[in-house]
């Protein structure tokens, strides 16, 4: 039997690929184990198109059973929509059946406390405690629960959203728009969803089959028919989610992609003008973020890379926007501390209507800048090394070392981290140009090489 | 594959021996259906995760009684099938019963073969793209389970009695059905204990102590007949309209006598080595042939097939009959008993009373496993003037009664068996035997 290396349990949940590592028993035993770390209650469970969910589901269901858990099932949905519903029902727990942005043959397991956030990473070491324990500790017969299944927790999220926008002033600008749902989740619900606020609406990858025809992540190389729709249709803006539908990425009138983070910088924008306040964002994210607070006289807070820590000091510090830029993930607490594509496309909706105008008129209204990433293969250890020797060769320049190391320039930002979910180090760069980012980028890219090699 | 939900059988071990019947069908369809306890959809989340995994198809017949899966199997084209449910086990217990691709339990080939796979540990896994679909088997096809049904018996003559039949479901797998089963027959069914709550209202064996419910009911309202089935149909025992409950050893010569007499001589029939002497005088009186196998409906339904017996069954109270399905049914042992009353215009008081009649006394005796074979084996010195067949556990044979021992493959105990034409005979030797035993293990 083949070694397998491809499964990857962290933080962010349970990873790997089917057929390889990410097994049955391997999903039973993982649910089991969580539906014993919150208790024997309501667990909420969804899942997004990929073929392998309808099977991923049985595991999950067999594994929550067993322990006396009780699985709601809201079926196919946003992953938000899984975090929304445990709050909603009460649950004690949610497991969202999503690999979101990667490859189709990968699925993934993520957990959901009875905060209905995700687990954060005490509470994800506190989990993989009780999966590794000798003896799961399974329920006998008596305390075994049924099964209830849900068809409104997309309908619920969506009044969430609705009860916390100007829906009629939306409705009443009556946007031309484009959605890419990349064959995921947004295939079910984000035509409906748009067309509720008024929107004409046109759609690409649209089916929900999970086989994604392009590249999972809505970089500017997988928005090619997207772009071609905005152009030919006209439409004030395209939308591009991930298949999970938690992250947006956005394309203009013209048909070029504006880049991931720019998604954030408008939504915070737009909430910045309605009522200034906290932002947190992660250390990948656009120094235009911290710009656009700046004018409203709001400081910008940074986190480490992954939702539920930016969510984490999102809760702690009050802030109601913060977001992950780096993966067009934008946070609107007031609706849900969990990152949203749906929240988003409202808000650039509501950002219109409300200052009449154009999309690209606000976005030519925002500081540019360029960002460039790489990565490079680089076991953990050696990665650390690297990020060490960067801290004492920048020990003068401003720093943030809660996640890897960001080394502020003015006008320009470079972060070396280690990834958590591969063997790789990534390298960012932010510049006010394609010169001076494409600069930094070469610049640490053999710095980087160099001590990666050394080993 | 027996246990205890949450001790012995849980959703890993669920998974594990889907995944070798998965494995060992390499590909195509299964049908699964399972009883009406309550860990048993837990049971089917599991093996639908493991057989879907493997590439395998699942076609979910959702609560359906054994007879009924026997049946779909075949119908459906499958290649196998599984049985969640534990049948005639108590509360708690639940089972993975694998079948064939004509809906019987595999032989003993096949299951050494599934569980040489299930040792190993060495599952087929699919890549995404060829993982198996699950789709829900709709009710038209169940329907067509009673269709055959129907065809197999002579409805005419049942329906033209309009009969009152009372039977008890024990909240099994049965009780969704009735409606369809009454339908069919053309029959007043007045059900009983027929809510699918996963809750036995007593214990699933149809003894007799488990008829009392039907019995206090019989006079009151008038019926002709009653039956009581354990939890997935596939034994059943019968309560006549004089109110005697029958044991559940006679359900089998009930059903003998009739389908012997209607088929004429020369017939083949198969019992295990345990069940009652009645059927070996019923298949004699109708100069038939008896073959006797081990206990466990695959050997008999095997035996059927190699010697072409019009009739299986054991004194369980399972019926298995050629041209039916490739397993117990008592839906048809039902159909047939009340064929039999209206096509020789008899009561089953009167049905009842043509059959020779022993007394039969069960036990149990409690003993870990390990040590019952060598106690058993040791009896053969105590007991120099019996006949001995030792075949399935052991065979004492007298010229007046039988005593059995066999080691229990689902719990561990020995089940004692004794036969003879008095009650007090039978339980005199029994007792003797027990203390034998128990004297043995204190050794």
């Amino acid at each position: 039997m083949k070694y397998k290396k491809n499964l990857k349990v962290s933080v962010s949940g349970v990873r790997g690929i089917i057929g390889e590592s990410l097994t049955p028993g391997l999903i039973t035993s993982f649910a089991a184990s969580f539906g014993r770390y919150v208790g024997p209650g309501k667990v909420v469970v969804g899942r997004d198109t990929r073929p392998s969910g309808e099977m991923v589901e049985h595991a999950v269901v067999a594994g929550l059973l067993a322990v006396g858990c009780q699985p709601m099932l809201i079926g196919i949905v946003p992953t938000p929509t899984v975090q929304i519903a445990v709050k909603h029902y009460n649950a004690c727990g949610g497991i969202a059946i999503t690999a979101s942005h990667n490859p189709v043959q990968w699925n993934a397991l993520k957990f959901i406390g009875p905060s209905s956030l995700f687990l954060d990473r005490i509470e994800a070491a506190e989990l993989l405690d009780i999966y590794n324990q000798p003896d799961i500790g399974f329920s006998d017969e008596n305390s075994f629960r049924s099964i209830q299944r849900k068809n409104d927790a997309f309908a619920i999220h969506q009044k969430k959203i609705f009860d916390n926008i100007d829906v009629e002033a939306i409705r009443d600008a009556g946007f031309k728009v484009a959605v890419d749902c990349c064959c995921g989740v947004g295939a079910l619900y984000s035509r409906k969803f748009l067309e509720e606020l008024g929107c004409e609406v046109f759609t690409v990858y649209d089916q929900p089959t999970g086989i994604f025809e392009r590249g999972p992540e809505p970089i500017a190389e997988n928005l090619v028919k997207l772009s071609e729709t905005v152009k030919q249709n006209k439409c004030l803006v395209g939308f591009a989610q991930d298949p999970d539908g938690d992250r947006l990425a956005l394309v203009n009138s013209q048909g070029e992609a504006v880049g991931e983070q720019y998604s954030l910088v408008m939504a915070v924008d737009h909430i910045l003008s309605e009522m200034p306040g906290d932002v947190v964002v992660n250390v990948q994210t656009t120094k235009a973020v911290e710009d656009v607070a700046a004018s409203y006289g709001c400081s910008v807070e940074y986190s480490r890379v992954g939702e539920i820590n930016v969510t984490g000091r999102m809760l702690e510090t009050g802030a109601e926007i913060g977001g992950e830029g780096s993966c067009g993930g934008v946070i609107w607490s007031k609706v849900h501390p969990c990152r949203d594509s749906f929240v988003t496309m409202a808000l650039i909706l509501e950002m219109m209507a409300l200052s009449g105008e154009k999309f690209d008129e606000i976005l030519e209204s925002l500081p540019a800048y360029v960002t460039r990433s790489l990565k490079f293969p680089c076991p953990a250890a050696r990665a650390n090394e690297i990020v060490r020797f960067l801290k004492h060769k920048y020990s003068d320049c401003e720093l943030y070392t809660i996640d890897g190391i960001r080394i502020n320039f003015p006008d320009s930002w470079v972060l070396v981290r280690p990834s958590n979910t591969e063997t790789v180090i990534r390298l960012s760069a932010e510049a006010r140009s394609a010169e001076k980012a494409d600069e930094l980028m070469k610049n640490f890219s053999e710095d980087i090489l160099k001590l990666a090699d050394k080993a | 594959m027996r246990g205890m939900v949450g001790g012995g059988l849980n959703p890993l071990l669920a998974i594990d021996f889907a995944s070798a019947l998965g494995t060992f069908l390499d590909h195509g369809k299964v049908v699964v259906g399972i009883d009406s306890r309550i860990s048993s959809e837990m049971l089917y989340h599991a093996a639908c995760a493991a057989l879907t995994s493997c590439g395998i198809n699942v076609h979910y017949a959702g609560v359906a009684p054994a007879p009924v899966v026997h049946f779909l199997t075949p119908h459906l084209k499958a290649d196998g099938a599984m049985l969640l449910g534990a049948g005639h086990q108590g509360a708690g217990w639940n089972a993975l019963v694998p079948l064939a691709a004509d809906g019987s339990y595999l032989n003993s080939i096949l299951v050494q073969e599934l569980l040489d796979i299930y040792h190993s540990h060495q599952y087929k896994i699919c890549p995404w793209n060829e993982l198996g679909k699950v789709s829900r088997i709709n009710k038209k096809e169940i329907k067509a389970y009673f269709d055959f049904l129907g065809s197999l018996v002579d409805v005419k003559a049942i329906s033209a009695k309009n009969f009152t039949v009372i039977a008890d479901f024990c909240n099994g797998s049965g009780a969704p059905y009735t409606k369809m089963l009454a339908e069919t027959l053309g029959i007043n069914l007045i059900p009983i204990n027929n809510i699918v709550s996963g809750i036995l209202p007593h214990s699933p064996e149809p003894r007799p102590r488990s008829a009392f419910q039907v019995n206090s009911i019989m006079k009151p309202l008038k019926a002709d007949i009653g039956f009581v089935f354990n939890s997935d149909m596939s034994r059943g025992a019968i309560v006549t309209d004089s109110g005697e409950t029958l044991s559940e050893e006679y359900t089998f010569p009930i059903v003998a006598d009739y389908i012997l007499e209607k088929h004429g001589r020369q017939q083949r029939v198969i019992t295990n080595q345990c069940s009652t002497r009645t059927i070996d005088d019923i298949v004699k009186r109708h100069g038939g042939e008896i073959y006797k196998t081990h206990v466990g409906q695959a050997a008999i339904a095997d035996k059927m097939l190699e010697v072409d017996a019009i009739l299986g069954g054991e004194g369980s109270g399972s019926v298995i009959m050629r041209g039916g399905v490739r397993g117990s049914d008592c839906f048809l042992a039902m159909a047939l008993t009340l064929e039999a009353m209206a096509v020789r215009n008899m009561t089953s008081t009167q049905l009842a009373g043509r059959l020779p009649r022993y007394h039969i006394v069960k036990q149990t005796i409690n003993c870990p496993s390990a040590r019952a074979y060598s106690l058993i084996r040791n009896l053969r010195n105590h007991f120099p003037d019996a006949e001995v067949i030792e075949d399935d556990g052991f065979k004492f044979i007298w010229h007046d009664g039988w005593i059995s021992l066999r080691n229990a493959a689902t719990e561990p105990v020995i089940r004692m068996i004794s036969e003879w034409k008095t009650m007090d005979e039978a339980l005199d030797r029994a007792l003797r035997v027990r203390g034998l035993l128990e004297r043995l293990e204190a050794l």
